[in-house]
Protein backbone atom coordinates (compact mmCIF):
# COMPACT_ATOMS: atom_id res chain seq x y z
CA UNK A 1 0.00 0.00 0.00
CA UNK A 2 1.20 3.30 -0.77
CA UNK A 3 0.27 6.35 1.66
CA UNK A 4 0.64 9.90 0.79
CA UNK A 5 0.91 12.07 3.40
CA UNK A 6 1.09 16.36 2.63
CA UNK A 7 3.00 18.42 4.78
CA UNK A 8 1.26 21.48 3.56
CA UNK A 9 -2.20 21.67 2.29
CA UNK A 10 -3.05 20.17 -1.40
CA UNK A 11 -5.77 20.32 -3.37
CA UNK A 12 -8.19 16.75 -2.77
CA UNK A 13 -8.64 16.91 -6.82
CA UNK A 14 -4.59 16.66 -6.82
CA UNK A 15 -4.46 14.21 -4.91
CA UNK A 16 -7.26 11.91 -6.29
CA UNK A 17 -5.45 12.18 -9.42
CA UNK A 18 -2.19 11.37 -7.62
CA UNK A 19 -3.67 8.38 -6.03
CA UNK A 20 -5.11 7.20 -9.25
CA UNK A 21 -1.63 7.08 -11.08
CA UNK A 22 -0.21 5.62 -8.31
CA UNK A 23 -1.99 3.26 -8.13
CA UNK A 24 -2.04 2.40 -12.16
CA UNK A 25 1.60 3.03 -12.02
CA UNK A 26 2.40 -0.11 -9.45
CA UNK A 27 -0.72 -2.03 -9.34
CA UNK A 28 -0.74 -1.51 -5.10
CA UNK A 29 -3.56 0.40 -3.66
CA UNK A 30 -3.04 4.11 -2.56
CA UNK A 31 -4.08 6.69 -0.21
CA UNK A 32 -4.43 9.74 1.62
CA UNK A 33 -2.74 9.14 5.07
CA UNK A 34 -3.83 12.66 5.73
CA UNK A 35 -1.24 15.66 6.81
CA UNK A 36 1.61 16.23 8.86
CA UNK A 37 4.09 19.11 9.77
CA UNK A 38 7.40 19.49 8.52
CA UNK A 39 9.32 18.64 11.14
CA UNK A 40 11.90 21.90 12.41
CA UNK A 41 14.86 20.08 12.49
CA UNK A 42 15.15 19.68 8.86
CA UNK A 43 15.10 23.59 8.57
CA UNK A 44 18.42 24.47 6.88
CA UNK A 45 19.52 28.20 7.29
CA UNK A 46 18.58 29.06 3.42
CA UNK A 47 14.99 28.28 4.29
CA UNK A 48 15.29 24.94 2.59
CA UNK A 49 14.25 21.10 4.08
CA UNK A 50 17.31 18.82 3.95
CA UNK A 51 15.54 16.03 2.54
CA UNK A 52 17.60 13.29 4.34
CA UNK A 53 16.63 14.76 8.03
CA UNK A 54 13.26 15.35 6.97
CA UNK A 55 12.98 11.67 6.13
CA UNK A 56 14.22 10.78 9.56
CA UNK A 57 12.53 13.15 11.82
CA UNK A 58 9.14 13.15 9.99
CA UNK A 59 6.62 12.26 12.30
CA UNK A 60 5.28 8.70 10.92
CA UNK A 61 2.31 7.19 10.07
CA UNK A 62 0.76 3.63 10.87
CA UNK A 63 1.54 1.72 7.89
CA UNK A 64 2.27 -1.99 7.80
CA UNK A 65 5.74 -3.73 6.97
CA UNK A 66 5.74 -3.52 2.95
CA UNK A 67 3.47 -0.14 2.69
CA UNK A 68 5.59 2.69 1.28
CA UNK A 69 5.01 6.55 2.70
CA UNK A 70 5.41 9.23 0.52
CA UNK A 71 5.33 12.82 2.20
CA UNK A 72 4.68 15.81 -0.51
CA UNK A 73 6.19 19.31 0.86
CA UNK A 74 5.88 22.77 -0.91
CA UNK A 75 8.54 24.06 0.69
CA UNK A 76 12.34 23.54 -1.34
CA UNK A 77 14.36 20.33 -0.65
CA UNK A 78 18.25 20.55 -0.07
CA UNK A 79 20.80 17.69 -0.23
CA UNK A 80 24.31 17.50 1.42
CA UNK A 81 26.88 18.70 -1.45
CA UNK A 82 29.20 15.78 -3.26
CA UNK A 83 32.02 15.68 -4.89
CA UNK A 84 31.01 18.09 -7.72
CA UNK A 85 28.25 19.98 -5.71
CA UNK A 86 25.24 19.72 -4.81
CA UNK A 87 22.77 18.23 -7.20
CA UNK A 88 19.06 19.39 -7.75
CA UNK A 89 16.55 17.92 -5.40
CA UNK A 90 13.24 16.94 -6.68
CA UNK A 91 12.40 14.31 -4.03
CA UNK A 92 14.31 11.95 -2.32
CA UNK A 93 13.83 8.14 -0.93
CA UNK A 94 14.79 5.33 0.70
CA UNK A 95 16.53 2.74 -1.77
CA UNK A 96 14.30 -0.01 -1.11
CA UNK A 97 13.15 1.31 2.19
CA UNK A 98 9.60 2.79 3.25
CA UNK A 99 9.69 6.36 2.86
CA UNK A 100 10.07 9.21 0.40
CA UNK A 101 9.80 12.80 -0.30
CA UNK A 102 9.10 14.89 -3.26
CA UNK A 103 9.07 18.63 -3.69
CA UNK A 104 6.38 20.83 -5.59
CA UNK A 105 8.29 23.52 -5.82
CA UNK A 106 10.46 22.54 -8.56
CA UNK A 107 7.16 21.78 -10.68
CA UNK A 108 6.43 24.27 -13.59
CA UNK A 109 3.14 26.90 -11.89
CA UNK A 110 0.10 25.26 -11.40
CA UNK A 111 -1.37 28.10 -13.11
CA UNK A 112 -5.36 28.22 -13.75
CA UNK A 113 -5.96 27.03 -16.88
CA UNK A 114 -7.06 23.18 -17.40
CA UNK A 115 -4.00 22.80 -19.58
CA UNK A 116 -1.87 24.15 -16.87
CA UNK A 117 -2.94 22.46 -14.18
CA UNK A 118 -3.04 19.30 -16.51
CA UNK A 119 0.95 19.58 -16.80
CA UNK A 120 1.68 20.28 -13.20
CA UNK A 121 -0.17 17.32 -12.27
CA UNK A 122 1.29 14.85 -14.61
CA UNK A 123 4.80 16.18 -13.76
CA UNK A 124 3.84 15.59 -9.86
CA UNK A 125 2.57 12.43 -10.59
CA UNK A 126 5.91 11.48 -12.33
CA UNK A 127 7.93 12.54 -9.48
CA UNK A 128 5.61 10.66 -7.22
CA UNK A 129 6.64 8.07 -9.19
CA UNK A 130 10.25 8.23 -9.56
CA UNK A 131 10.26 8.64 -5.50
CA UNK A 132 8.19 5.24 -5.21
CA UNK A 133 10.46 3.41 -7.53
CA UNK A 134 13.26 3.78 -5.65
CA UNK A 135 11.40 2.93 -2.84
CA UNK A 136 11.23 -0.46 -4.80
CA UNK A 137 14.65 -0.90 -5.49
CA UNK A 138 14.58 0.96 -9.13
CA UNK A 139 17.96 3.15 -9.85
CA UNK A 140 17.90 5.68 -12.46
CA UNK A 141 17.39 4.94 -16.09
CA UNK A 142 18.98 5.83 -18.94
CA UNK A 143 15.93 6.03 -20.56
CA UNK A 144 14.43 9.96 -20.76
CA UNK A 145 10.63 8.35 -21.71
CA UNK A 146 11.26 6.49 -18.36
CA UNK A 147 10.02 8.12 -14.93
CA UNK A 148 12.86 7.23 -13.32
CA UNK A 149 14.93 8.93 -15.60
CA UNK A 150 16.81 11.85 -13.93
CA UNK A 151 14.48 14.92 -13.08
CA UNK A 152 17.39 17.62 -14.22
CA UNK A 153 18.38 15.60 -17.41
CA UNK A 154 19.08 17.81 -20.30
CA UNK A 155 17.29 14.71 -22.34
CA UNK A 156 13.58 15.50 -20.46
CA UNK A 157 11.23 16.81 -22.30
CA UNK A 158 9.69 19.76 -21.43
CA UNK A 159 6.24 17.22 -20.31
CA UNK A 160 7.87 13.90 -19.59
CA UNK A 161 5.72 10.93 -19.25
CA UNK A 162 4.87 9.24 -16.15
CA UNK A 163 4.80 5.71 -17.34
CA UNK A 164 8.28 3.44 -16.77
CA UNK A 165 10.33 1.96 -19.38
CA UNK A 166 9.37 -1.85 -19.05
CA UNK A 167 12.85 -2.94 -17.98
CA UNK A 168 11.76 -0.63 -14.72
CA UNK A 169 8.03 -1.86 -14.55
CA UNK A 170 9.29 -5.27 -14.27
CA UNK A 171 11.64 -4.89 -11.72
CA UNK A 172 9.17 -3.27 -10.10
CA UNK A 173 6.73 -5.70 -10.79
CA UNK A 174 9.15 -8.36 -9.25
CA UNK A 175 9.71 -6.65 -6.40
CA UNK A 176 6.65 -5.73 -5.31
CA UNK A 177 5.54 -10.00 -6.21
CA UNK A 178 8.68 -10.59 -3.82
CA UNK A 179 7.33 -7.77 -0.86
CA UNK A 180 3.83 -9.22 -1.01
CA UNK A 181 3.04 -10.90 2.40
CA UNK B 1 35.16 5.94 -34.69
CA UNK B 2 37.41 5.24 -32.47
CA UNK B 3 37.16 2.53 -29.62
CA UNK B 4 38.29 2.39 -26.53
CA UNK B 5 41.70 1.52 -25.83
CA UNK B 6 42.91 -2.24 -25.78
CA UNK B 7 42.52 -3.59 -22.04
CA UNK B 8 43.45 -7.36 -22.66
CA UNK B 9 47.36 -7.16 -23.62
CA UNK B 10 48.69 -10.54 -23.39
CA UNK B 11 52.62 -9.66 -22.79
CA UNK B 12 51.89 -7.32 -19.69
CA UNK B 13 48.98 -10.23 -18.02
CA UNK B 14 52.15 -10.96 -15.47
CA UNK B 15 52.95 -7.61 -14.79
CA UNK B 16 49.68 -5.99 -14.19
CA UNK B 17 49.16 -4.13 -10.54
CA UNK B 18 47.01 -4.98 -8.38
CA UNK B 19 43.58 -2.40 -7.60
CA UNK B 20 44.79 -0.17 -5.12
CA UNK B 21 43.21 -1.65 -1.82
CA UNK B 22 42.96 -5.50 -2.99
CA UNK B 23 43.17 -7.47 0.35
CA UNK B 24 46.49 -10.01 -0.65
CA UNK B 25 45.94 -12.18 2.96
CA UNK B 26 43.11 -13.09 5.21
CA UNK B 27 45.00 -12.24 8.19
CA UNK B 28 44.23 -8.32 6.94
CA UNK B 29 40.78 -8.77 7.52
CA UNK B 30 39.33 -8.18 10.86
CA UNK B 31 35.56 -8.10 12.09
CA UNK B 32 33.49 -5.43 11.79
CA UNK B 33 35.60 -4.19 8.64
CA UNK B 34 34.15 -3.63 5.09
CA UNK B 35 35.59 -5.44 2.58
CA UNK B 36 34.11 -5.43 -1.40
CA UNK B 37 33.15 -8.58 -2.57
CA UNK B 38 33.52 -8.66 -6.72
CA UNK B 39 30.13 -8.66 -7.84
CA UNK B 40 28.28 -8.68 -4.31
CA UNK B 41 29.14 -5.60 -2.97
CA UNK B 42 30.00 -4.48 0.30
CA UNK B 43 30.04 -7.13 3.57
CA UNK B 44 31.26 -6.49 6.75
CA UNK B 45 33.64 -8.85 8.08
CA UNK B 46 32.03 -10.96 10.85
CA UNK B 47 35.04 -13.42 11.67
CA UNK B 48 36.78 -16.47 10.74
CA UNK B 49 35.31 -20.09 11.94
CA UNK B 50 36.46 -23.50 11.26
CA UNK B 51 33.96 -26.09 9.48
CA UNK B 52 33.66 -29.42 8.44
CA UNK B 53 33.75 -29.85 5.17
CA UNK B 54 33.40 -33.25 3.03
CA UNK B 55 35.83 -34.40 5.66
CA UNK B 56 38.12 -31.42 5.25
CA UNK B 57 38.27 -29.23 8.02
CA UNK B 58 38.59 -25.29 6.71
CA UNK B 59 39.03 -22.10 7.92
CA UNK B 60 36.62 -19.61 6.49
CA UNK B 61 36.12 -15.98 6.65
CA UNK B 62 32.34 -15.18 7.09
CA UNK B 63 31.18 -11.85 5.78
CA UNK B 64 27.99 -10.38 5.84
CA UNK B 65 26.57 -8.39 2.88
CA UNK B 66 25.26 -5.38 3.87
CA UNK B 67 22.41 -4.90 1.36
CA UNK B 68 20.41 -7.83 2.52
CA UNK B 69 22.53 -9.54 5.13
CA UNK B 70 23.18 -12.23 3.30
CA UNK B 71 25.81 -14.66 4.67
CA UNK B 72 28.96 -15.09 2.15
CA UNK B 73 31.54 -17.27 3.71
CA UNK B 74 34.57 -17.58 1.97
CA UNK B 75 37.53 -19.96 2.10
CA UNK B 76 40.78 -18.32 4.20
CA UNK B 77 43.15 -19.56 1.87
CA UNK B 78 41.14 -18.28 -1.73
CA UNK B 79 40.64 -14.60 -0.24
CA UNK B 80 43.89 -13.34 -2.17
CA UNK B 81 42.23 -14.85 -5.40
CA UNK B 82 38.64 -13.56 -5.39
CA UNK B 83 39.59 -9.74 -5.77
CA UNK B 84 38.18 -8.44 -2.05
CA UNK B 85 39.32 -5.15 -1.80
CA UNK B 86 38.37 -2.55 1.03
CA UNK B 87 35.84 0.41 0.23
CA UNK B 88 37.48 2.83 -2.18
CA UNK B 89 38.56 6.39 -0.01
CA UNK B 90 37.57 9.47 -0.38
CA UNK B 91 40.53 10.20 -2.69
CA UNK B 92 39.22 7.27 -5.17
CA UNK B 93 36.20 8.44 -4.94
CA UNK B 94 36.89 11.92 -6.32
CA UNK B 95 38.37 10.67 -8.91
CA UNK B 96 35.51 8.03 -10.21
CA UNK B 97 33.42 11.07 -10.13
CA UNK B 98 36.07 13.04 -12.33
CA UNK B 99 35.94 10.23 -14.51
CA UNK B 100 31.86 9.84 -14.74
CA UNK B 101 31.68 13.65 -15.41
CA UNK B 102 34.82 14.15 -17.82
CA UNK B 103 33.76 13.63 -21.69
CA UNK B 104 32.13 10.53 -22.85
CA UNK B 105 34.68 7.93 -24.82
CA UNK B 106 33.18 6.13 -28.46
CA UNK B 107 31.34 3.14 -27.02
CA UNK B 108 33.05 -0.36 -28.12
CA UNK B 109 31.06 -1.83 -30.60
CA UNK B 110 31.50 -5.43 -30.72
CA UNK B 111 29.02 -6.86 -28.04
CA UNK B 112 31.17 -9.82 -27.11
CA UNK B 113 33.98 -7.77 -26.70
CA UNK B 114 31.89 -5.35 -24.62
CA UNK B 115 29.87 -7.84 -22.77
CA UNK B 116 33.16 -9.91 -22.03
CA UNK B 117 35.68 -6.35 -21.10
CA UNK B 118 32.69 -5.45 -18.56
CA UNK B 119 32.39 -9.01 -16.78
CA UNK B 120 35.99 -8.50 -15.97
CA UNK B 121 35.95 -5.00 -15.37
CA UNK B 122 33.06 -5.64 -12.46
CA UNK B 123 35.37 -8.51 -10.96
CA UNK B 124 38.98 -6.55 -11.25
CA UNK B 125 38.88 -3.39 -11.96
CA UNK B 126 37.90 -1.74 -8.69
CA UNK B 127 35.44 0.89 -8.02
CA UNK B 128 36.98 2.66 -10.97
CA UNK B 129 36.48 -0.46 -13.25
CA UNK B 130 32.57 -0.64 -11.79
CA UNK B 131 32.36 3.48 -13.06
CA UNK B 132 33.72 2.23 -16.40
CA UNK B 133 30.90 -0.21 -16.94
CA UNK B 134 28.27 2.20 -16.09
CA UNK B 135 29.88 5.42 -17.91
CA UNK B 136 30.39 3.18 -20.80
CA UNK B 137 26.96 1.76 -21.46
CA UNK B 138 25.35 4.94 -20.10
CA UNK B 139 27.49 6.45 -23.23
CA UNK B 140 26.02 3.56 -25.66
CA UNK B 141 22.77 3.79 -24.33
CA UNK B 142 22.69 7.53 -25.83
CA UNK B 143 22.99 5.73 -29.11
CA UNK B 144 21.10 2.96 -29.19
CA UNK B 145 18.58 0.82 -26.50
CA UNK B 146 20.79 -1.65 -24.39
CA UNK B 147 19.95 -5.00 -24.86
CA UNK B 148 18.39 -7.17 -22.02
CA UNK B 149 21.51 -8.34 -21.01
CA UNK B 150 23.58 -5.37 -21.03
CA UNK B 151 20.65 -2.89 -19.39
CA UNK B 152 20.39 -6.20 -16.41
CA UNK B 153 24.74 -4.97 -16.56
CA UNK B 154 24.09 -1.51 -16.48
CA UNK B 155 21.70 -2.20 -13.41
CA UNK B 156 23.92 -4.01 -11.32
CA UNK B 157 26.70 -2.01 -11.81
CA UNK B 158 24.90 0.89 -11.22
CA UNK B 159 24.02 -0.88 -7.96
CA UNK B 160 27.12 -1.51 -6.58
CA UNK B 161 28.72 1.46 -7.66
CA UNK B 162 25.90 3.48 -5.64
CA UNK B 163 26.48 0.73 -2.88
CA UNK B 164 30.07 1.46 -2.54
CA UNK B 165 29.88 5.49 -2.83
CA UNK B 166 27.42 5.85 0.06
CA UNK B 167 29.67 3.40 2.15
CA UNK B 168 32.59 5.60 0.83
CA UNK B 169 31.37 9.18 1.17
CA UNK B 170 28.72 8.07 4.26
CA UNK B 171 25.83 9.07 2.28
CA UNK B 172 22.25 7.20 1.77
CA UNK B 173 22.28 5.40 -1.57
CA UNK B 174 19.91 7.41 -3.51
CA UNK B 175 22.04 10.62 -2.66
CA UNK B 176 25.02 8.90 -4.01
CA UNK B 177 22.80 7.51 -7.37
CA UNK B 178 22.29 11.20 -7.80
CA UNK B 179 25.83 12.50 -7.65
CA UNK B 180 27.01 9.79 -10.13
CA UNK B 181 23.90 10.95 -12.34
CA UNK B 182 24.56 14.65 -11.68
CA UNK B 183 28.25 14.25 -12.80
CA UNK B 184 26.75 11.47 -15.72
CA UNK B 185 24.14 13.77 -16.92
CA UNK B 186 24.76 17.40 -15.81
CA UNK B 187 21.81 20.08 -15.60
CA UNK B 188 21.81 22.80 -18.15
CA UNK B 189 24.18 25.34 -17.95
CA UNK B 190 26.43 23.41 -15.05
CA UNK B 191 30.28 22.85 -15.98
CA UNK B 192 32.04 21.50 -13.73
CA UNK B 193 36.05 22.18 -13.62
CA UNK B 194 37.79 18.94 -13.89
CA UNK B 195 41.13 16.88 -13.03
CA UNK B 196 42.41 14.87 -15.30
CA UNK B 197 41.02 11.43 -14.59
CA UNK B 198 42.53 8.58 -13.21
CA UNK B 199 43.88 5.92 -15.36
CA UNK B 200 41.52 2.63 -15.13
CA UNK B 201 43.59 -0.27 -14.00
CA UNK B 202 44.27 -3.00 -16.60
CA UNK B 203 42.87 -6.31 -16.36
CA UNK B 204 44.27 -9.68 -17.06
CA UNK B 205 43.77 -11.85 -19.61
CA UNK B 206 41.13 -14.27 -19.93
CA UNK B 207 42.98 -18.00 -19.31
CA UNK B 208 42.25 -19.19 -23.14
CA UNK B 209 41.08 -22.40 -24.00
CA UNK B 210 43.45 -25.07 -24.57
CA UNK B 211 42.77 -26.79 -28.05
CA UNK B 212 44.24 -30.44 -29.15
CA UNK B 213 47.26 -29.98 -30.70
CA UNK B 214 47.01 -32.04 -34.04
CA UNK B 215 49.98 -33.09 -35.44
CA UNK B 216 51.11 -31.98 -39.19
CA UNK B 217 50.64 -35.11 -41.00
CA UNK B 218 47.59 -36.40 -39.14
CA UNK B 219 44.98 -34.99 -40.90
CA UNK B 220 42.50 -37.19 -38.99
CA UNK B 221 41.49 -39.37 -42.52
CA UNK B 222 42.63 -42.66 -40.88
CA UNK B 223 39.60 -41.91 -38.52
CA UNK B 224 37.60 -41.84 -41.37
CA UNK B 225 39.01 -45.15 -42.98
CA UNK B 226 40.73 -43.46 -45.52
CA UNK B 227 44.79 -44.15 -46.19
CA UNK B 228 46.93 -41.82 -48.26
CA UNK B 229 50.13 -41.52 -48.53
CA UNK B 230 50.79 -38.04 -49.26
CA UNK B 231 54.63 -37.51 -48.97
CA UNK B 232 54.73 -38.66 -52.13
CA UNK B 233 53.04 -36.80 -54.20
CA UNK B 234 54.97 -33.76 -52.52
CA UNK B 235 57.97 -35.11 -53.31
CA UNK B 236 57.27 -35.56 -56.82
CA UNK B 237 55.08 -32.33 -57.79
CA UNK B 238 57.21 -30.10 -55.62
CA UNK B 239 60.72 -29.22 -56.16
CA UNK B 240 62.84 -29.31 -53.29
CA UNK B 241 63.54 -25.77 -52.44
CA UNK B 242 59.88 -24.57 -52.65
CA UNK B 243 58.81 -27.47 -50.26
CA UNK B 244 59.38 -25.24 -47.21
CA UNK B 245 57.71 -22.09 -48.96
CA UNK B 246 54.11 -24.49 -50.11
CA UNK B 247 54.69 -26.03 -46.81
CA UNK B 248 54.57 -22.45 -45.23
CA UNK B 249 51.87 -21.65 -47.62
CA UNK B 250 49.19 -24.76 -46.20
CA UNK B 251 50.04 -23.96 -43.03
CA UNK B 252 48.89 -20.45 -43.06
CA UNK B 253 45.80 -21.09 -44.88
CA UNK B 254 45.04 -23.76 -41.87
CA UNK B 255 46.68 -21.23 -39.59
CA UNK B 256 44.00 -18.80 -40.78
CA UNK B 257 40.96 -21.75 -40.22
CA UNK B 258 42.35 -22.08 -36.85
CA UNK B 259 42.02 -18.32 -36.00
CA UNK B 260 38.74 -18.27 -37.25
CA UNK B 261 37.79 -21.15 -35.42
CA UNK B 262 39.48 -19.55 -32.12
CA UNK B 263 37.46 -16.24 -33.05
CA UNK B 264 34.27 -18.19 -32.57
CA UNK B 265 35.25 -19.81 -29.58
CA UNK B 266 36.56 -17.35 -28.02
CA UNK B 267 35.09 -14.24 -28.90
CA UNK B 268 35.81 -11.47 -31.30
CA UNK B 269 39.00 -10.78 -29.08
CA UNK B 270 40.96 -12.91 -32.00
CA UNK B 271 39.21 -10.59 -34.70
CA UNK B 272 40.27 -7.34 -32.97
CA UNK B 273 44.19 -8.23 -33.30
CA UNK B 274 44.66 -11.51 -35.30
CA UNK B 275 47.82 -10.97 -36.58
CA UNK B 276 49.43 -11.71 -33.71
CA UNK B 277 47.73 -14.63 -33.03
CA UNK B 278 48.53 -15.81 -36.16
CA UNK B 279 51.91 -15.09 -36.65
CA UNK B 280 52.47 -17.31 -33.61
CA UNK B 281 50.79 -20.21 -34.69
CA UNK B 282 52.14 -20.15 -37.70
CA UNK B 283 55.72 -19.53 -37.07
CA UNK B 284 56.64 -22.97 -35.52
CA UNK B 285 54.33 -25.23 -37.98
CA UNK B 286 56.71 -24.44 -41.13
CA UNK B 287 59.55 -25.74 -39.32
CA UNK B 288 57.74 -28.54 -37.95
CA UNK B 289 57.20 -29.88 -41.23
CA UNK B 290 60.89 -28.90 -42.75
CA UNK B 291 61.99 -31.65 -39.74
CA UNK B 292 59.45 -34.14 -41.17
CA UNK B 293 60.05 -33.96 -44.17
CA UNK B 294 63.57 -35.37 -44.81
CA UNK B 295 61.44 -38.98 -42.97
CA UNK B 296 59.12 -38.88 -46.07
CA UNK B 297 61.67 -38.47 -48.78
CA UNK B 298 63.45 -41.35 -47.35
CA UNK B 299 60.16 -43.59 -47.58
CA UNK B 300 58.95 -42.13 -50.78
CA UNK B 301 62.80 -42.97 -51.94
CA UNK B 302 62.50 -46.52 -50.58
CA UNK B 303 59.39 -47.08 -51.78
CA UNK B 304 59.75 -45.02 -55.52
CA UNK B 305 63.13 -45.21 -57.58
CA UNK B 306 62.16 -42.78 -60.07
CA UNK B 307 61.49 -39.91 -58.59
CA UNK B 308 59.88 -38.29 -61.71
CA UNK B 309 57.72 -40.90 -62.04
CA UNK B 310 53.94 -38.82 -61.98
CA UNK B 311 52.65 -39.02 -58.62
CA UNK B 312 49.51 -39.57 -59.07
CA UNK B 313 49.40 -42.91 -60.68
CA UNK B 314 50.75 -44.77 -57.50
CA UNK B 315 47.53 -44.18 -55.36
CA UNK B 316 45.31 -45.19 -58.20
CA UNK B 317 43.68 -47.61 -56.86
CA UNK B 318 42.84 -45.25 -54.30
CA UNK B 319 41.39 -43.12 -56.34
CA UNK B 320 37.92 -42.25 -55.03
CA UNK B 321 39.57 -41.17 -51.66
CA UNK B 322 42.35 -39.43 -53.10
CA UNK B 323 39.62 -36.64 -54.53
CA UNK B 324 39.46 -35.78 -50.68
CA UNK B 325 43.16 -35.65 -50.78
CA UNK B 326 44.31 -31.98 -50.98
CA UNK B 327 45.54 -31.32 -47.13
CA UNK B 328 42.93 -28.25 -46.50
CA UNK B 329 39.41 -30.37 -47.97
CA UNK B 330 38.53 -32.42 -44.68
CA UNK B 331 38.35 -29.71 -42.34
CA UNK B 332 35.28 -27.77 -43.76
CA UNK B 333 33.27 -31.02 -43.22
CA UNK B 334 34.29 -31.32 -39.77
CA UNK B 335 33.29 -27.77 -38.99
CA UNK B 336 29.97 -27.84 -40.57
CA UNK B 337 29.17 -31.50 -38.52
CA UNK B 338 30.55 -29.21 -35.10
CA UNK B 339 28.26 -26.54 -36.27
CA UNK B 340 25.29 -28.86 -37.02
CA UNK B 341 26.00 -30.30 -33.21
CA UNK B 342 25.94 -27.20 -32.03
CA UNK B 343 22.39 -25.74 -33.06
CA UNK B 344 20.94 -29.02 -31.94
Amino acid sequence: MIRIVTLDRMDPSDLAFLTGTLYRAFGVGTEHAGEKPAPPEAETKDGRLDAVKLLREVAPVRSLPDDKVLYITSAPLALASGPLGEPPCWGFADLGGERAVITTSKLPQRGVTEASIEAWRQRLAREAIHAIGHTWDLHHCYDARCAMHPSWSQGLPANPDKELCSFCREKSERKIRLAKT
Amino acid sequence: MRGPPVRHPDDQREQLPAVEGTIADASEMKPGDRVVYPNQGVCAVVGVEEKDIAGQKLQLVRMRREEDGAAVLVPKNKVPSIGLRRVATGEQMEGVFHYLAAQFDDPELDWKVRHRDNADRLIAGGVLGVAEVVKGLHSLSRIRPLPTKEREQYDNARHLLVHEIAVSLGVPPVLAEDYVDYALMPPAGVKFTLKPPPTPVLLPSRPKKKRPVVEDDDLGLSDLGIDIDLSGALEAAVPEPADGEAAQGTEEAGGEEAAQEGGEEEGAQEIVKPTAPLAAKVTPQPQARQKKAPAAKEKAAAKKPTPKKPAPKKPAPRKPAATKGPAKKPHPPKTTAKRGGKKK
